[in-house]
Order: structure tokens, then sequence, then C-alpha cells
């Protein structure tokens, strides 16, 4: 455990460490567009050079691939460091575009940071820029920049040592160098392939859903779980702001989720996700149930509830089917208010698409929903046994109604709108996790918590509150 | 004769290079001394005592990179020869390709043993073909004979030689950009630590030899690294196999022994100055190395102190001569061209540096310069100063600064009045050549 | 280029067991010199006898000059540029090249014998200027010697 100095701060770093590691571990932060704690090194930025103290008037090395030696002394912000990375800094600008106006970008650039921090001054170059690709289609997802790229490498990095898809590279030399994918396409194939555009560190890379969306001042971010397989990442949701919601246009706008990024967690996904989570909104955001029905007709919450309750006081064999995308908190209502009175089978709401990948090393596992495990903790593993059943309690996606006994009632609690919802004898509109707060459980048993982005639609209901509405009045014992 | 030869000792003729000629001169007779009564360690210490310096250009003590190499680590290791010589004006290695590569091959198969190499390579650069074929000869030859492959010369000692072409790539003449690219890849020069002797090809301790310092290996076997070492110059052991061009009478390549003066050198062994014109300055090694005026180089000897007194550098040995009179503008120009051109594009100041240098020179030349125009220069200079992942940064900031530091009143006089000092010549004037 | 691959599995002997991607570069030189260029069906018989991701080879083929995706004339006329070779006119000889072929520097003959380039240094200094048929090393060029050269390639 070498024992550096880092602008006369004494820091323990961890052995093999780099002084930029045990830097940014002691919470100093030495600037670097191409260094990343979850990639090799590429020390190719030149931006993180740091001055180390000798006798001989001592040397300047980039900090990324300096190893911490017991005694050096660090200085990250003397004078000629600072000149270096003016120095650099001009250099990366030389051929920059600065179209932040209509870049992406902006306000969350490292470049940009990195300007305002440690240059400050225009630049001091006479000649043209270099002019080369702009919205260049590096995959079906993702644009490419090529005049905003200062081939920090990160991308590439990426696609060879985690996704492993290795779809990208860098082509030609020099200041032609230009970063794409390989001719087989292969950025399209990998499931992975959007955290590309959080690592790269200005807007070369830039999401296709996400394009001229919004600024990213306007928005908020709300940690929220992934719900497309168990191992539930940690995501962020991004909506607009209180203070910034669209008085005009479409209100559709003030409720969206903007984009979802990662959320660091360590003991989950680390800094990344998959291209799924990308997709959130094209699973959450499906047009929703309306309401509360009787087979069809719209009701108020009331008088459905009054009905399901009256459903299953005369049963004689009812049978629930346990939502595996239910929180740990709507699960543990279930289990108070309906496993005294039904037979409770968990559900899988959602099984593997054609197309989508079913597991791998990185990320992906084959439950494609979030909350399975604690179901199953509760509920038990049992495949569902309808047979005999007089009463069908349905509760989230992904069951096929032919399934249900010939002459059985049926109670469905779902967010979506569907045709069944018109076909069960009750249909009530539940709540997803963007419209409360709840937790999931992962395949490993890690709990986190997600927490609503916008206010529950009119005519939905909480599936724990529903549970209370009906338990109230039904008869708790068989 | 500038001096002792030991590398160019013998006449050139139509067969020199082919083994039956390389045996009869007394060829693989220091290969089998090395093999049946010296141990490996031996050999890297008679190599330490001869001090002989690399001939690549950066001068690094050979026999310090060698014992870095542990022999009892039980990993494979992997040596090297560097035949990319792309350095303009430099062609000397080229000599020892074509007419004694078995020269290189009997001393690699020494290196080999000294350092319990199982696999060496020869880099050699893809422009170079009758290089190429005479050296894959002669490795063929030394197959056929036992001299490479299993059991060499009947000892236990087995190496095999893979000469592997480059493709195009100046930055594949330095070490790490070379190891990339034998292993299947962009000529990526690499950040060190590690170093190449600790973590090389294939991720394995590994040493990169320039071809002429190899090629010295037989020589220093033979004779001892002590009695190698009386040789030349005090700080610099042996000789230096010189590629003299540009406007010079008798351009090609000698062997000169360390301590020779230079002056003596141009204007006796090489003829002077073309067409009988005045000496402007040369580029003593490579274009990297700063250019030494005429008078300059009237008390500067060939050997590495003499020359970094004079503010230069041995370097790779290739020298260009300059006549007065030839435009330094436009030779500055042609430089910088080539470095852009060359930068690998990995690091910031390199890649949009030379850009941006080559930007400014050309229109200083097209008469666009600006005031300021040669403080960027500079300060390009400057920001590849110690600051890129290998010396092709600096290299060219070291020619702009080198030139600008002599002959800046031509770069100011070309932005202020928009043309030539010299009339933008870059050869001596071809009427005079036709009379000389 | 699968009738090569015996070939570069005699290549393979030679070089150290478990490094394959090392043969990249010897194995496009060698399909190089048989198509002209480097085909695409060439990349992908490459990459899979190797087993080297696809972004590799098209990495390295963009990289290094001399390797090319495209054919060029019968004869590829390269001419030096670099600092001793424009000390002896290269300058003059580029020019002199294009004017007779009638091309400019990067472009092919119409009838497909010629195409005209400029390249770095060459190794060659000492004989400048230079220029490159080919493989072949065409040394102390002038404007006479340049036109007998061309006149000979048919």
């Amino acid at each position: 455990m070498p024992e550096i100095f880092v602008d006369g701060i004494a820091i323990e770093a961890k052995d093999g460490q780099t002084v930029m590691e045990a830097a940014r571990d002691a919470g100093i932060y030495i600037p670097g567009f191409c260094w990343h704690p979850n990639l090799s090194i590429a020390g190719n930025c030149r931006l993180c050079m740091v001055e180390v103290e000798g006798e001989s008037g001592g040397w300047m090395d980039i900090a990324c691939n300096m190893p911490a030696t017991r005694g050096m002394h660090v200085l990250t912000n003397s004078p000629k460091v600072q000149e270096r990375r003016k120095a650099m800094l001009e250099l990366v600008l030389l051929n920059h575009p600065v179209d932040c106006g209509v870049c992406d970008k902006a306000g969350e650039c490292m470049l940009q940071d990195y300007h305002y921090e440690h240059n400050g001054a225009p630049s001091v170059a006479t000649v043209a820029k270099h002019r080369t690709t702009k919205f260049h289609e590096l995959s079906k997802r993702i644009l490419l920049d090529n005049e905003r790229c200062v081939l920090c490498s990160r991308c590439v990095r990426f696609t060879k040592e985690v996704s492993k898809s290795h779809a990208l590279g860098i082509l030609d030399r020099g200041d032609h160098s230009l970063v794409r994918c390989d001719e087989k396409r292969s950025l399209d194939d990998d499931p992975y392939s959007d955290n590309v555009v959080d690592l790269c560190p200005v807007g070369a890379l830039l999401s296709k859903r996400f394009l001229y969306k919004s600024r990213v001042w306007y928005l908020d971010q709300t940690p929220s779980v992934c719900p497309g397989c168990e191992r539930g990442c940690s995501v962020d949701l991004w909506h607009r702001k209180a203070e910034w919601k669209f008085a005009a246009l479409d209100p559709r706008h003030n409720v969206a989720i903007e984009r979802v990024t990662p959320r660091e967690n360590p003991a989950v996904n680390g800094p990344w996700i998959c291209n799924k989570a990308r997709d959130l909104p094209d699973l959450l955001e499906r047009p929703r149930g309306a309401g509360p029905m009787l087979k069809g007709a719209r009701v108020d919450l009331g008088e459905a509830a009054g009905a399901a309750r009256r459903l299953i006081d005369a049963a004689r064999h009812p049978v629930a089917l346990i939502s595996s995308w239910a929180s740990n908190e709507e699960l543990d209502s279930a289990r108070a208010t309906l496993l005294p009175r039904f037979r409770c089978f968990v559900k899988a709401d959602h099984l593997p698409q054609p197309g989508e990948r079913v597991a791998d090393d990185v990320l992906i596992l084959p439950d494609k929903n979030p909350n399975g495990r604690r179901a199953r903790e509760l509920f038990g593993s049992a495949p569902a046994a309808l047979d005999g059943a007089d009463l069908v309690l349905i509760w989230g996606e992904g069951f096929d109604f032919a399934q249900v006994p010939r002459g059985a009632k049926t109670i469905l609690m779902s967010p979506f709108l569907a045709p069944e919802n018109g076909h069960a004898d009750a249909y009530f509109a539940t709540t997803l996790q963007t419209e409360r707060s709840g937790h999931y459980t992962n395949f490993e048993g890690v709990v986190s918590a997600f927490a609503p982005i916008r206010p529950a639609p009119a005519g939905t209901v909480d599936a724990a509150t529903l549970f209370g509405m009906i338990a109230a009045v039904a008869r708790v014992s068989a | 004769m500038p001096g002792r030869a030991l590398l160019m000792d013998f006449p050139v003729t139509a067969t020199s290079h082919l083994l039956a000629d390389y045996r009869a001169r007394g060829g693989y007779a220091t290969l089998r001394k090395v093999l049946t009564s010296m141990k490996p360690e031996q050999v890297t210490k008679e190599v330490t005592a001869s001090g002989i310096l690399g001939h690549g250009g950066a001068a690094f003590p050979a026999g310090r990179k060698w014992q870095v190499i542990h022999l009892d680590d039980g990993q494979p290791h992997y040596l090297c020869a560097n035949a990319d010589e792309g350095e303009p004006g430099t062609f000397k290695d080229r000599w020892i390709l074509e007419n004694a590569p078995h020269r290189l091959v009997e001393s690699m198969a020494i290196a080999g043993y000294a350092l319990q190499v199982r696999h060496a390579f020869v880099y050699i650069r893809g422009e170079f073909d009758l290089p190429y074929r005479r050296l894959q000869a002669a490795v063929d030859e030394a197959y056929d004979a036992g001299l490479l492959g299993e059991r060499i010369l009947d000892t236990d000692f087995a190496m095999d030689l893979v000469v592997y072409r480059g493709a195009g790539s100046y930055v594949c003449g330095e070490a790490s950009g070379l190891l990339a690219s034998i292993e299947g890849r962009k000529g990526y020069p690499r950040n060190r630590p590690p170093r190449l002797t600790v973590k090389g090809l294939f991720k394995r301790p590994t040493v990169v030899n320039n071809v002429e310092t190899l090629a010295n290996l037989t020589t220093i076997l033979a004779m001892g690294g002590e009695a190698f070492k009386q040789i030349g110059a005090p700080k610099s052991p042996g000789t230096q196999l010189v590629s003299i061009s540009g406007h010079v009478s008798k351009p090609g390549v000698y062997e000169v022994e360390y301590g020779y003066p230079v002056a003596k050198f141009i204007y006796d062994d090489c003829g002077g100055v073309l067409a009988g014109r005045k000496l402007k300055c040369i580029v003593p090694g490579g274009i990297s190395t700063k250019v030494l005026t005429a008078a300059e180089i009237e008390t500067v000897t060939y050997d590495h102190a003499s020359f970094t007194k004079a503010g230069s550098g041995v370097g790779s040995g290739g020298m260009i001569v300059i006549a007065e009179g030839t435009c330094m503008v436009r030779l500055l120009q042609v430089m910088i061209r080539f470095y852009h051109h060359e930068s690998c594009g990995q690091c910031t100041p390199c890649r949009d540096g030379m850009g941006w240098m080559h930007k400014l020179i050309d229109g200083i030349v097209a008469g666009r310069g600006q005031s300021g125009d040669l403080e960027r220069m500079e300060l390009i200079a400057k920001a590849n100063d110690g600051t890129t992942i290998c010396g092709m940064g600096d290299a060219c900031g070291y020619a702009v600064v080198g030139i600008l530091a002599k002959y800046r009143d031509e770069f100011e006089y070309w932005i202020v009045h928009g043309r030539s000092k010299f009339d933008g010549r870059l050869e001596v004037d071809a009427a005079e050549l036709a009379h000389a | 280029m699968k009738h090569l691959i015996p070939e570069f599995e005699k290549i393979k002997r030679r070089y150290p067991a478990g490094f394959e991607s090392s043969l990249l570069l010897p194995c496009l030189h060698r399909i190089q010199e048989d198509r002209g260029f480097v085909a695409d069906e060439d990349i992908d018989g490459l990459c899979e006898w190797l087993g080297v991701p696809r972004m590799q080879v098209e990495e390295v083929l963009s990289y290094y000059t001399m390797l090319r995706r495209e054919p060029v004339g019968r004869y590829h006329v390269q001419v030096c540029r670099n600092v001793s070779c424009s000390m002896r006119g290269a300058e003059r000889l580029i020019g002199h090249v294009c004017k007779r072929l009638g091309v400019g520097v990067g472009e092919t003959t119409g009838d497909g014998r010629f195409t005209v380039s400029t390249v770095e240094c060459l190794g060659s200094c000492g004989t400048a200027p230079v220029l490159v048929v080919n493989e072949a090393y065409h040394e102390n060029m002038d404007a006479a010697k340049t036109d007998t050269l061309l006149e000979g390639l048919k």
C-alpha cells in the first residue's frame, strides 16, 4: 500500500494502482477524456499529464499510466501542468466544430467543462478546421459526428473489452482517423451499444432516440430499476423538471421518459445497461387501460371493487396468477390479502421475444421480469394449475386467456390497453413503477428502489390499494 | 577511408551476400564459438563491456537493455531486429540487408542465445523488395545448413527466425509500433510503463534492436567487448554506417569510425557539395536532428558527445547535405508534410499538431503567411515536446525548432514578401549540374 | 483466398503457437500479390480462417499505405517526394510522369496500364530521385530514363 503525495496531500494508494486511480479514489479529480475506471488504459488524450517532483527538475507524464510508487510527490495543478493542459485543450479544440448550439451533449460535455475550467481562452489557431463526416449512421440507434470526435477510443475499447462485439474501430490514421463500425454492421447486433453514447466525452456519439429531444438542463433524473430482466439494473429515468414543463404543446411531453441512462451500481450492473433499458419508454409508455371495467363497460372504482369482492366471495376454487413485475411492497400486500383465499402461482409476465438475447455473461439474464425471485419466495415456484378453477385473478401481462377454464370468472389487473381488458368480468387499470415508489429484488437478492417520475394517470389504481379494497370486505377465511 | 571498417569489410560482388561467400570470409565461426564455449550470460556481459549504443537513433546502450531480460523467468522471450528504416535520408540498414544478410542472421542467433529466445523476427519495411528477398534467401540458406531452427550447429539451442514484412508506416519503426504490427494490428505505439523488455511482443519480455546494432555482435563476440570498446570514440565505441545524400557529390553508405571529423567526411570522403557549390548546412542524422551550419560542422567529430555538444545528434545515421541557395522554408515544408502523413493519430498533440503545422507552413509557402505563424509553429512544437506516446511528435517539433533557430529570416522574409528568398529552390541548379 | 490457405498453414509453423493474429499482415500481402488488391470476400475468408474480428482486418487495411482494397493499373508507378529526392529533382520527375501519362497523382490511365502515386521516403536517398514500379526500385531517375522505362512497360 504505497503512500504517495498528491498536491501535498498524503494518499494511501492500493498496490498496483496508477496515480489517476489513487487520486480519484481519494477524491482528487485529474481531468482526462480517455481514461475510464472500467476500461483499459489508452493514454492518448494526454490531458491527465501531471508533474512529478524530483532531484533533476522532476518529470511530467500522464497520470493514468503512472504507477503510484511510494513517496512520489505529484502535482496536478502546478504552473507547468496548467500550461500543458491548456496546450492539449487548444489542440483538441483546433478541429472541433464548437457547434454546442446544436449539439445534444451541451451541458454534460467534458470538453465544455474542461475548457471552462482549465483553458477558457479563445483558440489561437488561424487555419481552417479539418472537415469530415457528420451525421454518420454508426448503427440503427447511434449517430456519429466525426468532427466532434476527440478519438479517445473509449467506444472502441468498450466494444472490445465489455460488450465484446468488436464492432468499432478506428480507420485510417493521423488526423484523418475515423471511428467506424465494421462493414458487417455488428453494432446493430450489440445489445450494449448505447453505452458508448454515455462513454463519449463529447457530442460525437449520439442516441438517435434522444436526438434533439431536449436540453439536458431542462431534465431531472430519478433513480429507478429496469424491469427488463431479473438483473434489475439501476437506471436513471430522465424527465422534464417541474419548472420546465411545457405549457403549450402535447402534455405527454411533460410525463414522458426522455431517456434512460445507467445509474452506477457496483453490486448489480457497474456503470452499464443494455439497450432494452434504453428502450424502456417503448415498454412503459404503451397505451394504458383507461380505467375500471366490468365486462367492457366503464364503471367507477368503487363499483368495480364491489363487483370483484362479490366474485371472490362466490368462488369456491379461486386461483390467482401473481405478477413477476410486482414490487416487493405489492407482493407483501398480495400475500396478506390473496393468499388466505386464493391458490397462488407466480406468472412470468414477459418471455424472451424473437431476436432478443436470452442471456450472456455481461448483464442479460433469461428471466425477463424484475421481481420473479421475490414473488417465488412468497408464493412458490409451482407451475400454474388452473383445472377446476372457477375464478381466475390475473395480475399483470403475459397470460393467455384461452387457458381460463370454461365457465370460470376472471378478474384482470394490468396497466396496459389490451382486448382482454374488455372480456374480463372485472378489469382494473393498475399503475406502473414510474408512478409510485417501491423496490424490486434481483436474481441475487439485491434490493433496489425506484421512485415515481409522474403522477398516476386518471383511472388507474395501485395494486396494493386495490388488494386493500377487495380484502376489506371479502371473507378472509375460506 | 573514414576509419576502420568492421561491417563494410569485404568487397561487394554478385555473390558476396550468399552463404558460401560469407562462410569463406569466416562467417558463423563466431556463432559456433558462442554456442559451444560460452554461457548466455557471458554473451550479454561481452555486449555490455563493448559499450555499444543502439544504432537506430536512440543510442541506448544495448547491453543495458539486454540485462533487463531474466533468463530464468520461465517465460518466452522475443528478439526483433528493426529493419523498418523509414527515417528520411537513412538507407544504411539496407546495405546490411542486401549485402551482408548472413551477418544479421548470425548476429541474431548469437543474440537469441544470449537472451534465450525461441522465436525471433526481423521487421522489414514493406517497400524494401531486394533487401527482403536477399534476407529471406539467407534465412532459407541458414535453415538448410542447420544454422537456424532446431539444434543449431548440432547444439541444444533452437531458434526460429521470421522475416516479417511491414506495409507502409513510418511509425512501425518505433519499437512498440513495430511490435503492434507483428501482432497483426495497426502500428500504434504504446505508452511505457511497462517497458518492452518487461512486456513486449505478445506481452512477453522482448528486445528490439536496430539491424546495425545487431550486425555488430559478430565483431564484438569475435574480438571481445573490451577490444571493441577501444575502437571509435570514448563514449561512442565502434563505427557507424552513415548514409549520405542530398546535394553531395558521392552519396551512398559509408562506414565511419566514431570520432572521425565530420567536415573531413563530407568534403574529402564524400566529394563535397555538388557542382562545386558551398555548403549551407547539414541534417546530421535523420530529419529530427537539429541542422548544423557549414561553420558549425568544422568543430564536430562523428560521435554522440560531439554532436550533443553542438546541439544536435548522431540520430539514425542519415546525413543530408544542403547546398547554399536552398530554400529552408520549402525544405521544412517537405519534412512537415512527411510527419503529417505518418502520424498514427492516437494522441492529441501529434495528431492535431501535425495537421496544424502542415497548414501553417503550406500557408506561408502559398503566400498567405501571417505574423504570429512562426510563434504558432513553436507553440505546436512545444506542445509536442515530451507529451506524446512516442517520439514522432517531438521529432517534428525538433525539426521545426532547429530550422527556425538558424534560418528564421527566410521564413520571415516569405511571410512579409509573399515569396521565397531563394526562389523556392530545393535543387542545386540543374544547369550547373550539367557543367559539373 | 481459400486456395492460399495451404501456403498460409506452412507460414504459420514458424510462428509461436496461439498468436495467429500475427499472420494477418503476411496473409494480406500474399492475397494482394495474388489478386492485385484485397477483396471483401478475402476479408471474410481471412476472418474465418484466422478467427480475428472483421474490424481488425478493416483497420489494418485502412492504416497501412501499401495495402489496398481497390485494384490499381498494371503498373503502379510510385515516386518518392521526400527530402533527398526533392533535392535531386523529384518534383520535376513527378510532373514529368504525370504529363507523360496524362494523369494526375492518384489517377489511373484510361487503358488501365499505369497508376501514379507519390510516396514518402523509400530508403534509397543516395540514388535519388527514386521511383518504384510495382515492387522494383528504379534509382537515379531523370526524364529520359523515365521515358525509356515507361515505354518498356506494356
